[in-house]
């Protein structure tokens, strides 16, 4: 895509892009253990640009950052900083060549105000909060950074405590600003504001470097794009505007290797009309008053799965805690075969047959300590009761049956939930939640996260048999392709609200994908 | 009720409170730190009787004093090395530590003193401000108190500047509500730590030769008697502020006077009442019927980075 | 790590070598401060196993000890097994000692037949040590309050309130005949003290004896066998995902605590209806602390409880015994206690981060 030239439309960066690149990543390795996070990526940073880094989840952005950052060590390759080789042990080495970061999550201490986190670890002796403050409004102005310097952190919104991140960097007056998927978190007035704070720092001839997933900022303020996709560099743009589209096809391109979509499904239509999940209006507003999910409407059938697509933390986690009753809706209600569970407790959305499949399976999904067969009966220990105790041999007995048939291997059924591996893990919940008694529907949160190749399609497999047997699925996944590959219809969800919705078709991709990067259709 | 009772209740108000005060103000630095420093009484008892035993040794309470102070601080060392270091249950190490300074002085005590364990030991002088002395009544009875007793006084405003003032104040500060934050910022997390919980046993070793050199002359087993568990429910009655601790040591102190004092002015009200309320307040407190708890987010928690 | 040997040992050898080494390192410790004193140590040892296991008397007295050791530890290890650390033994006796007082003296129960008359008090003293442990849970349930500091204040206020209660002629004083009656209760009748269970004075072990062998293996049992226990452990190894899997996470959590006081306010029965018969100022003397020790000690295991009540009740007789006979202070038990919880700590966690890598 590296166009040779085109029209001189943004004067004031081009002066810029000429310049030097003054860092420069040489064909760049990372590797965790087996995992090889990134693979030969050459990136350059040249004085006072906006460098866009885009990618799905899992792609390599964040790791690529934190390379730069000194926070990991490369197992490949070389950085070079004004030529010279480049090679932080630390965050610290980084900070003293100029490179600073803004973290997803940020180190802010809540009940300290504005001026006393800005003076942690950088003051001696007696505190100088006055000079600090006048610091932070010098600041603010230069940048259009609006922040009062004594307000408490913990009376500050995201978008707010974020600045205090950013000021924090700037202090140091860095020649690049690493920005680590910044506007996640942030409203959409928030978001511009940060942009025109990143166009000011550039402005002053700080380098650039964001990590995002949404094109309509790469539109407004980036100079250059870089796309990574499953850690390697798959395509590069000194015109970014003029190519959303192009981008847009290699961010989400489909894998050559990824499973081909049984013919069978693709035909297929909800035979029975039944509905198993009514959703009607659900919104869910945070403590801090950001609405998460807004005005979620949807029906699902018997015998449907419907996917919900779109880049994590656009209300995907609120909505699989609400319908799993985790947590309450802020508005709205559900209702499971027509009974309404809006608010219920977990054991109520259970026994009315609902499956669920937790995004976070260390966290929700089993308890890691405990043995598989207690994994696999942790929602009905109760019914192995006989006479006031446990009657372990027939719980070991149904556990072994499920084993077999769900394919999960491990030494016998006594063996500890955390000694399996992740995809053995996964299928024995699975073969928990696809074996209640009553399943009608089942709520699967990126059911194939962190698994190989064969466990993957053994969920697909196990996800297809239980659509087959008339249960109604709910898919969330950030994995475009896992969705195109089981779902029967998708629903894109963007900001907490649905963008829209389509059927599940490898040609609705670009689409999909621009309707998950914020697009209306 | 005449004002010379006044002035006595008051009097011995402070004195019962000076104790509470210096210790409580060195677990405060600790607990804001995020250490549990449950050891205060152990740390306290050790202090009392190693300055008992190096007064009536020497015949000098100012090197008991000095003497004592400093024998808080292994007990200190070994509190910080167990929550810190190791990351030990700070609870449990507390209980463990109390539990053997209580035998170890117990039976020292036994050893060294054995049948001389009556004998009056040489304590700290009285003093008391000048101008303040001369008014009358109150002159005696109550600005006439240990002189260790006004130097505690400000080391608390000292301790107060520090923390709320400096940069090492706000490096604690943030050890114990966020410490991520404060290894981000390249400072040392366990170092601060342990800084912290040397404080406390400083203070601790204060506290403790206040009460037997200063106050009572004379070392008995066990003499502490729950002040160390009583400073720890007056900083959790303050809500962890220095301000309100203060107060709440003083309020302590009062009860413990009115025990005295009640029964003088012709009032019987139950000893044991009094010596509870304490502790019944800090657990009102603790079960936030009044106003939102603040404890230090990261208290009794180990640090690691991972 | 120097220690790292340790993983190749299998667990189940592993879980008792560590007690038994802090234990054993610490008796050492207590040996070289008997030599330390100048006292000779044979003298103090012979005079450590008279006064622990020299007699049928001896041995009832440490046997007894242990018992209310062996409850507070059984309440310690079952609400451990939740997360819940409570340090309340020592109020929790107390409030069931106050309890027993009054229902054995005041509660017109010493003239029921069957045994009731000294079974009532004791379940008024374990209602009573359950009320006093689970307010904690109430209150960690409804408004996130630590149990650790909240049964430690309870705690000071339980053994507060039963010196009050011995101070005060309204509540249990005996009456005052003259300036010398001492502030304690009058004795229990007979009826109401906990029948020995081979009748015979001079071999006092009672009946709480068998009631503990029971409660034990019961409790064992729960733990182990039962869905409470599952949901004990899965709310204390994981909240979130017990919650998701159906699991009552505030009623377990208050059941635990509840059971645990409940455990140690018979404890405080036991004492008051097998040994001491009257209440009396500092009567919980220590022993909810030394329980506490002892559930430490025992690392989650009945049988490990049970190890370490009778070392604690053996040592703490025979400690007694050796100040008497030996002049070497009882307080050396304290030390050599302090020794044993400290160097467990160290030991456990070290062993621990063996296991994490």
């Amino acid at each position: 895509m590296e166009h040779s030239a085109s029209a001189m439309h943004q004067s004031q960066q081009h002066a810029a892009k000429a310049g030097q690149p003054w860092l420069q990543l040489e064909s760049i390795g990372k590797r965790f253990g087996s995992f090889q996070a990134l693979q030969d990526v050459a990136l350059q940073i040249r004085p006072g640009e906006i460098q866009c880094l885009l990618g799905e989840n899992g792609a390599g952005k964040s790791t690529l950052c934190n390379l730069i950052f000194g926070v990991h060590e490369p197992t490949a390759g070389q950085m070079l900083l004004d030529g010279g080789v480049y090679q932080p042990q630390g965050p610290a080495d980084a900070f003293a060549q100029g490179i600073a970061m803004v973290h997803q999550h940020f180190s802010l201490v809540s009940d300290l105000s504005v001026v006393d986190n800005l003076l942690l670890g950088q003051a001696h002796g007696f505190l100088r909060r006055g000079a600090m403050a006048d610091r932070v409004a010098r600041l603010a102005e230069q940048y259009g950074l609006q922040l009062d310097p004594h307000a408490l952190i913990s009376t500050l919104s995201v978008g707010e405590r974020q600045r205090v991140e950013i000021v924090k960097c700037l202090m140091r007056e860095p020649r690049l600003l690493v920005l680590d998927e910044p506007t996640a978190v942030l409203l959409p007035d928030e978001i511009d504001a940060l942009l025109r704070v990143c166009r000011r720092v550039a402005a002053q001839g700080c380098s650039v470097l964001l990590v995002t997933h949404k094109l309509a900022e790469i539109k407004q303020v980036a100079d250059r794009v870089t796309v990574l996709r499953g850690g390697r560099i798959v395509a590069h743009s000194e015109h970014p505007a003029d190519e959303l589209d192009a981008l847009v096809q290699a961010m989400i391109q489909h894998a050559p290797d990824s499973p081909a979509r049984p013919a069978a499904a693709a035909s297929r239509s909800p035979r029975l009309q039944d509905e198993v999940l009514q959703v009607d209006g659900l919104g869910v507003t945070d403590v801090q008053g950001v609405t998460r999910l807004d005005n979620f409407t949807l029906v699902l059938n018997r015998g449907e799965i419907i996917g919900v697509a779109g880049v994590e933390g656009n209300g995907q986690s609120e909505l699989a805690s609400v319908l799993s009753g985790m947590s309450s809706p802020s508005r709205g209600r559900f209702f499971i075969n027509g009974e309404e569970l809006s608010g219920a407790s977990p054991q109520a959305v259970t026994r009315a047959g609902v499956g669920v499949v937790p995004e976070d399976r260390h966290a929700t999904g089993c308890i890691t300590d405990l043995s598989l067969a207690e994994n696999i009966f942790l929602n009905r220990l109760h019914e192995f009761q006989r006479w006031g105790c446990l009657d372990r041999a027939a719980m070991r007995a149904a556990a072994s049956e499920l084993m077999r048939r769900f394919d999960v291997r491990a030494a016998s059924v006594d063996s500890r939930f955390g000694g399996l591996s992740g995809g053995n893990q996964q299928k024995a919940v699975l073969a928990r939640e696809l074996t209640l008694r009553n399943l009608t529907c089942l709520i699967a949160s990126q059911p194939t996260r962190g698994l190989d190749v064969g466990a993957v399609q053994a969920v697909y497999g196990h996800i297809r048999a239980a659509r087959d047997q008339g249960v109604g699925v709910l898919l969330i996944s950030s994995e475009l392709d896992e969705l195109l590959t089981v779902a029967d219809r998708i629903v894109v969800l963007y900001r907490g609200r649905i963008m829209g919705s389509c059927p599940a078709q490898p040609d609705q991709r670009a689409r999909i994908g621009a309707m998950m990067a914020g697009q209306t259709p | 009720m005449s004002w010379e009772m006044m002035a006595v209740f008051i009097g011995s108000t402070i004195r019962l409170a000076a104790p509470l005060l210096l210790s409580a103000t060195g677990e405060l630095v600790s607990q804001r730190a995020g250490v549990l420093n449950m050891s205060l009484e152990g740390m306290m008892l050790t202090g009392a009787f190693a300055g008992a035993l190096a007064s009536w040794y020497t015949g000098n309470p100012l090197i008991g004093l000095l003497f004592g102070t400093l024998a808080a601080l292994p007990v200190a060392l070994l509190q910080a090395f167990f929550s810190i270091t190791l990351k030990a249950n700070q609870i449990v190490t507390g209980i463990g530590i109390n539990i053997l300074a209580l035998g170890a002085t117990t039976l020292a005590y036994r050893e060294i003193f054995g049948s001389r364990s009556s004998e009056a030991i040489p304590g700290l002088s009285k003093w008391s401000p000048p101008v303040l002395r001369d008014i009358p009544l109150w002159g005696d009875q109550v600005f006439d108190q240990v002189w260790l007793l006004y130097l505690g006084g400000l080391i608390i405003l000292l301790t107060a500047l520090v923390m709320h003032r400096t940069a090492l104040g706000l490096a604690l500060h943030a050890c114990g509500a966020e410490p991520r934050a404060v290894d981000k910022s390249g400072l040392s997390v366990a170092r601060l730590r342990y800084l912290a919980v040397l404080f406390s046993g400083l203070m601790a070793g204060l506290a403790g030769c206040f009460i037997s050199i200063g106050d009572i002359h004379t070392f008995t087993e066990g003499m502490t008697s729950g002040a160390g568990y009583l400073a720890i429910a007056a900083i959790i009655f303050g809500n962890w502020k220095l301000g309100r601790m203060v107060l709440a040591c003083l309020l302590f102190g009062a009860a413990a006077a009115l025990k005295f004092f009640l029964p003088a002015i012709g009032i019987q009200v139950p000893n044991a009442l009094l010596i509870m309320l304490p502790y019944v307040l800090a657990l009102i407190a603790v079960a936030g019927l009044i106003g939102r708890q603040t404890a230090p987010g990261s208290l009794a928690q180990p640090y690691s980075r991972s | 790590m120097s220690l790292s040997f340790l993983q190749r040992v299998p667990q189940p050898l592993l879980r008792p070598f560590i007690p038994l080494t802090a234990v054993l390192i610490a008796l050492l410790f207590g040996v070289a401060l008997v030599a330390a004193t100048g006292a000779s140590v044979s003298e103090a040892l012979g005079a450590f196993a008279e006064g622990a296991w020299g007699s049928p008397y001896a041995i009832a007295a440490s046997i007894n000890r242990s018992l209310v050791f062996a409850l507070v530890g059984i309440g310690f290890v079952l609400a451990e097994r939740a997360r819940l650390i409570n340090v309340g033994g020592e109020g929790q006796i107390a409030v069931g000692g106050i309890a027993a007082t009054a229902v054995s003296l005041y509660g017109g129960v010493a003239d029921l037949p069957m045994g009731l008359a000294f079974i009532l008090p004791l379940l008024a003293a374990a209602l009573a040590g359950g009320l006093w442990g689970g307010l904690p849970g109430v209150l960690k349930v409804k408004a996130g309050t630590n149990e650790v500091i909240s049964t430690l204040m309870l705690s000071f206020i339980g053994i507060w309130l039963l010196y009050w209660c011995v101070q005060s002629s309204a509540l249990l004083r005996q009456p005052m005949s003259n300036s010398g009656t001492l502030p304690e209760s009058l004795e229990i009748p007979s009826s109401t003290m906990l029948p020995f269970f081979f009748g015979d004075p001079s071999m006092p072990l009672h009946v709480g004896l068998p009631a503990v062998l029971v409660i034990g293996p019961l409790v064992a049992l729960v733990l182990g066998r039962t869905l409470f226990g599952m949901h004990l452990r899965s709310v204390g190894l994981n909240q979130q995902a017990a919650h998701r899997a159906g699991m009552p996470i505030a009623r377990t959590l208050i059941l635990a605590m509840f059971i645990a006081g409940a455990l140690g306010g018979l404890a405080g029965g036991f004492m008051l209806q097998g040994e001491q018969y009257s209440l009396k100022a500092g009567f919980s003397s220590g022993f909810g602390f030394d329980g506490l020790v002892v559930g430490l000690l025992a690392r989650g295991s009945i049988a490990g409880v049970f190890a370490g009540a009778l070392l604690f009740g053996f040592l703490r007789s025979g400690g007694i015994y050796m100040e008497m006979v030996a002049q070497v202070p009882s307080a050396l038990v304290l030390v050599v206690q302090g020794v044993i919880i400290l160097t467990l700590a160290a030991v456990t966690l070290i062993n621990r981060r063996g296991e994490a890598v």
